[in-house]
């Protein structure tokens, strides 16, 4: 496993970097981290490991990837493992730069990120207003429901 | 008749008490099942003057799920037969008054009309949750298989699980983790 990883972070610096210009300084940041010493507070970005490197699959580790192009899967709303990984902490979904999919598995993976959402399937990944239990929510929306894929249209 | 034979005759037309949990089901998918098994459509003895039908048990009726907009666009109708008695309920709205009745109108709509559905009616058990009465729970011998894959919530998969499986996308080198 270990040598795989070796040979996966090798493959990996040898793709190009996306942002290879810069008009201002890179950022090369992964973490912020806020540290208090007695009255100063030390704001510091720290560039630490990924920690999804070592799970990464070996498809994933090219510059194009998408599920259903590169593998030919087919993710439904109720993969939530998935999905919870085109998506913030606040359940946001990240940008195609970020994602790497093509554009059309991009407006697919968003409205599949929707539907989870709407389905309470992922009421960990939202923002901090939003009611954690989605039997709390309003009116009909505290009731199970959940989605056709096939009503998606690209 | 022989002792084996007569054995074979009550067991042939002895009632079997099944049981259905309706946890993230569509109560009009599941209600083709249950009515199968209601009627004993399933049974090779089956005739409509042959009285073979079985007790279902439905569970967690208050669980049940809707596809997409469902809960806001299905209307029950209802008219007391008084002018201007008529009264259009939407399907959540029911769902709350009364969590087993979306479920119940399900499998009576399933049926045929006719004479023997009430009867047939009468041989389904609804329960809103899973708290069900010993002597209900005590006769069940058979499961109905669920008609939909109940989806599990991210935050109720544990750990290992969650921890070990693939990513499929890493961050860029310049990405802030928040």
């Amino acid at each position: 496993m270990s040598i795989l990883r070796i040979v996966n972070a090798f493959n990996r610096s040898l793709v190009p970097h996306q942002r290879t210009v810069a008009t201002s300084a890179v950022l090369g940041v992964k973490q912020i981290e806020v540290q208090k010493q007695d009255d100063t507070v030390v704001i510091q970005a720290v560039t630490s490991e990924s920690p999804r490197q070592a799970l990464l699959l070996k498809e994933a580790c090219q510059p194009k990837f998408c599920p259903e192009c590169s593998l030919g899967l087919d993710v439904k709303h109720t993969d939530v493992l998935i999905l919870s990984q085109y998506v913030r902490n606040d359940g946001c979904m990240l940008p195609r730069r970020i994602t790497g999919l093509c554009k059309r598995q991009q407006k697919k993976m968003g409205t599949l990120v929707t539907m989870a959402q709407k389905a309470g399937l992922m009421p960990n990944l939202g923002p901090s207003s939003s009611k954690k239990d989605p039997k709390q929510r309003f009116g009909w929306r505290k009731y199970n429901k959940y989605y056709y894929e096939s009503s998606i249209k690209y | 008749m022989s002792i084996l034979k007569r054995t074979q005759q009550w067991a042939t037309f002895a009632r079997t008490w099944h049981i259905y949990d309706c946890t993230w089901q569509n109560p009009f998918d599941s209600a083709k099942v249950v009515k199968n098994h209601l009627m004993g459509l399933h049974k090779p003895i089956y005739h409509p003057m042959n009285d073979c039908g079985d007790h279902v048990v439905l569970i967690n009726t208050g669980e049940i799920a809707l596809p997409g907009d469902e809960w806001i666009k299905r209307v029950y109708f209802h008219h007391t037969g008084y002018p201007g008695g008529a009264s259009w309920t939407l399907a959540w709205q029911l769902h709350e008054k009364d969590p087993t009745m979306v479920m119940k109108k399900a499998v009576y709509a399933a049926m045929k009309g006719n004479l023997q559905r009430r009867h047939t009616m009468q041989r389904l058990h609804l329960f809103p949750d899973d708290k069900v009465p010993e002597e209900i729970l005590g006769n069940v011998t058979s499961q109905i298989k669920q008609t939909r894959v109940v989806p599990k919530r991210l935050d109720h998969i544990d750990k290992e699980t969650l921890e070990n499986f693939p990513a499929i996308m890493d961050y860029p080198k310049d990405y802030v983790l928040r």
